[in-house]
């Protein structure tokens, strides 16, 4: 996947890009309005991600750029505004997804696969991680050909981890995943350690491998092999 | 009072008073004319009469004064002042009494002196002024009837500028994009209170854009650093060649960080709240809301086996589903936070009213400072902001809020 990632925070924007950086990702930055219109007219990428708030201007003239050049590149907007009305106007003039500062960088990598896969494998609803087959559509998973049942928050910490492989998720990014901040769950996460305990042990009954594993207490990791 | 009323209380005050006033004088004047007249007719009867005496050397008959009626009377005075005074008149032919004026002197025939009495009747001038006096009256109803009209309907018309500009003023709204635009007119103060009107709102706009400006700012000044330390712990994590103790630590500053964005936004909250900056109201149903938190919320009850208790009436409110989401979410919350294991959680919907009851600690809550900002139980992991953007939700809606402690359950109370 190529990313261009438009955020005028240079500390964030090393963390994005270290944190996307594998997987055979390829991503480029850029921390100014006029940098990222020369780099969308010279390059294609498969996901852009757009700070709003730019030093030279506002981040949606890049949304009006890709609409008026009919460019296909998938956006996500990160804003620290988390106004009801900007979020409106980016989803309404071709963001496809809108993250409020701050974010856990697991979150974001979710919701970008999340929409590079909607954009890139339009017909094909399979996601396929060795033997655990989910059917996006349908939202059911099998294991082995085998039907695994799982509930809603199972089935969504599952793409979580499996969006994130081969990272450290920490508890505060999962719970953050699966209930929203404004739930205030605030340092509770024996929610987590619940769903996590029982989705793992229907993977393993459907003779999965234990992909998942704790990490000293701070969170969990998806193994990636 | 309308302002038509309070100019017409005034205007019937004074137009009475006048009137009153100009009729007083008026009858004295008329009286006083009408007096004189008679005076001046007296006098001349009283002089031909002297002139009969003098001409004739006898005293005239009764019938030589037509209906004026005149007495003699022998006298012992030498001087009299003639005098003029009011007096009873006998009508002859009518054979009734009437008001009457006479003039009384001295007429000398032979040496003898003759008390001289000339008594003619006031009926005349009485009725006229009668007449006037009708005539008056008359005019005066006239003129407050017309004044009365005149208020009414002119000054209503007059004003009618005056009252343009109060509905345009009622269905003014600082977050209307459109310009406030007022109607020229002929009166100059109305033109300038037109003036000062439109040039207010426009700074008032101008200010309220600056404001919702500067929040949003605010609001990207302090995000953008969280956001930082927030990835830059995500990195932190990866390193596994950490140890243990690394991991507690960092674990605080997740917590740190995130207590640190609610809070941030809560304060933002709060502050579009206070300014009124989300107007996005739309018809919602509570019931169907509640019931939606109710399930979204089982699991955080669950976990520590709280029951919950709905009692759901049917009621539509006009709100921002945005800020209805934050109360019940806020509610919900608390609720379940401050509930003890094992305990309740009654949710009571009516027409007017929503009650959040719940068990939890044995002692009622401080009501006074329950809903200040930053207030919050020792044990409370919360920002102390979430009862405070309840407080405020439900003012920006004009409901009013309580807590009481009843039966040993929290209870709070939002009456619509």
């Amino acid at each position: 996947m190529k990313l261009l990632i438009i955020e005028d925070e240079q500390a964030l924007r090393d963390n994005i890009t270290n944190y996307f950086n594998e997987d055979g990702n390829i991503c480029e930055s850029c921390s100014c309005l006029a940098d990222a219109i020369t780099k969308l007219s010279n390059y294609e990428y498969d996901c852009v991600l757009l700070d709003i708030g730019l030093p030279d201007g506002d981040g949606f003239a890049v949304l009006e750029y890709l609409k008026v050049q009919m460019k296909n590149e998938a956006v996500l907007i990160i804003s620290a505004r988390n106004s009801l009305d900007d979020k409106l106007k980016g989803l309404n003039i071709g963001a496809d997804d809108y993250l409020t500062k701050p974010f856990h960088l697991a979150e974001l990598k979710a919701r970008v696969v999340a929409i590079y896969r909607r954009k890139a494998f339009n017909s094909n609803n399979k996601l396929v991680f060795n033997e655990i087959v989910i059917n996006l559509l349908g939202r059911t998973v099998d294991v082995n050909q085998t039907p695994v049942i799982l509930t809603r928050k199972e089935y969504d910490m599952l793409l979580y981890f499996i969006a994130n492989k081969g990272k450290v998720i920490s508890k505060n990014a999962i719970a953050e995943h699966l209930w929203g901040d404004e739930m205030d769950m605030h340092d509770n996460f024996d929610f987590i350690y619940t769903h996590i305990k029982n989705l793992r042990k229907k993977l393993l009954d459907a003779k999965c491998n234990d992909y998942l594993s704790s990490i000293y207490g701070i969170g969990y990791k998806f193994k990636a092999e | 009072m309308k302002l038509w009323a309070h100019y017409n209380k005034a205007s019937t005050i004074i137009t009475i008073s006048v009137l009153l006033a100009g009729a007083v004088i008026y009858y004295f004047a008329i009286n006083y004319i009408a007096q004189q007249q008679l005076n001046r007719d007296l006098t001349e009867e009283f002089e031909e009469v002297e002139d009969y005496v003098k001409l004739n050397g006898q005293l005239p008959k009764q019938a030589d004064f037509d209906e004026d009626q005149t007495t003699f009377l022998k006298t012992s005075k030498d001087t009299l002042k003639t005098r003029y005074f009011d007096t009873a008149y006998s009508d002859p032919k009518e054979k009734k009494t009437e008001a009457g004026r006479a003039v009384r002197g001295l007429v000398s025939l032979k040496g003898q002196h003759y008390l001289t009495t000339i008594t003619i009747s006031r009926e005349g001038t009485e009725y006229l002024i009668q007449i006037i006096g009708a005539i008056t009256l008359a005019l005066m109803v006239g003129l407050l009837i017309i004044l009365f009209i005149t208020n009414r309907y002119i000054l209503n018309g007059l004003w009618r500028p005056f009252y343009d500009t109060l509905n345009a003023l009622k269905t003014f709204n600082i977050s209307d994009s459109n310009t406030f635009h007022l109607k020229n007119n002929k009166v100059d103060e109305f033109n300038d209170l037109n003036h000062v009107v439109e040039t207010m709102s426009l700074r008032v706009k101008t200010d309220y854009v600056n404001l919702k400006h500067f929040t949003e700012n605010a609001s990207h000044e302090m995000l953008t650093p969280l956001a930082v330390i927030t990835t830059k712990l995500d990195t932190l994590i990866q390193d596994e060649t950490l140890k243990p103790e690394q991991f507690e630590q960092i674990n605080d500053i997740y917590s740190a960080a995130s207590k640190l964005s609610r809070l941030n936004q809560s304060l933002l909250l709060l502050v579009k709240i206070e300014n009124k900056l989300l107007d996005d109201a739309e018809e919602l149903s509570l019931d169907g809301l509640i019931s939606q938190k109710t399930r979204q919320f089982n699991e955080l009850a669950q976990s520590k086996d709280i029951r919950i208790n709905e009692h759901l009436g049917e009621k539509n409110i006009t709100a921002s589903k945005y800020l209805i989401d934050i109360l019940l979410n806020n509610l919900f919350s608390n609720a379940i936070r401050h509930n003890s294991n094992d305990g309740w959680l009654i949710i009571t919907l009516t027409t007017d009213k929503l009650i959040f009851q719940n068990t939890g600690c044995e002692k009622p809550l401080d009501a006074d400072i329950l809903f200040e900002r930053f207030q919050k139980g020792q044990k409370s992991e919360g920002t102390g902001l979430g009862l405070t953007i309840v407080k405020n939700i439900c003012n920006l809606y004009y409901w009013d809020i309580n807590y009481s402690f009843e039966h040993s359950m929290h209870t709070f109370t939002i009456k619509f």
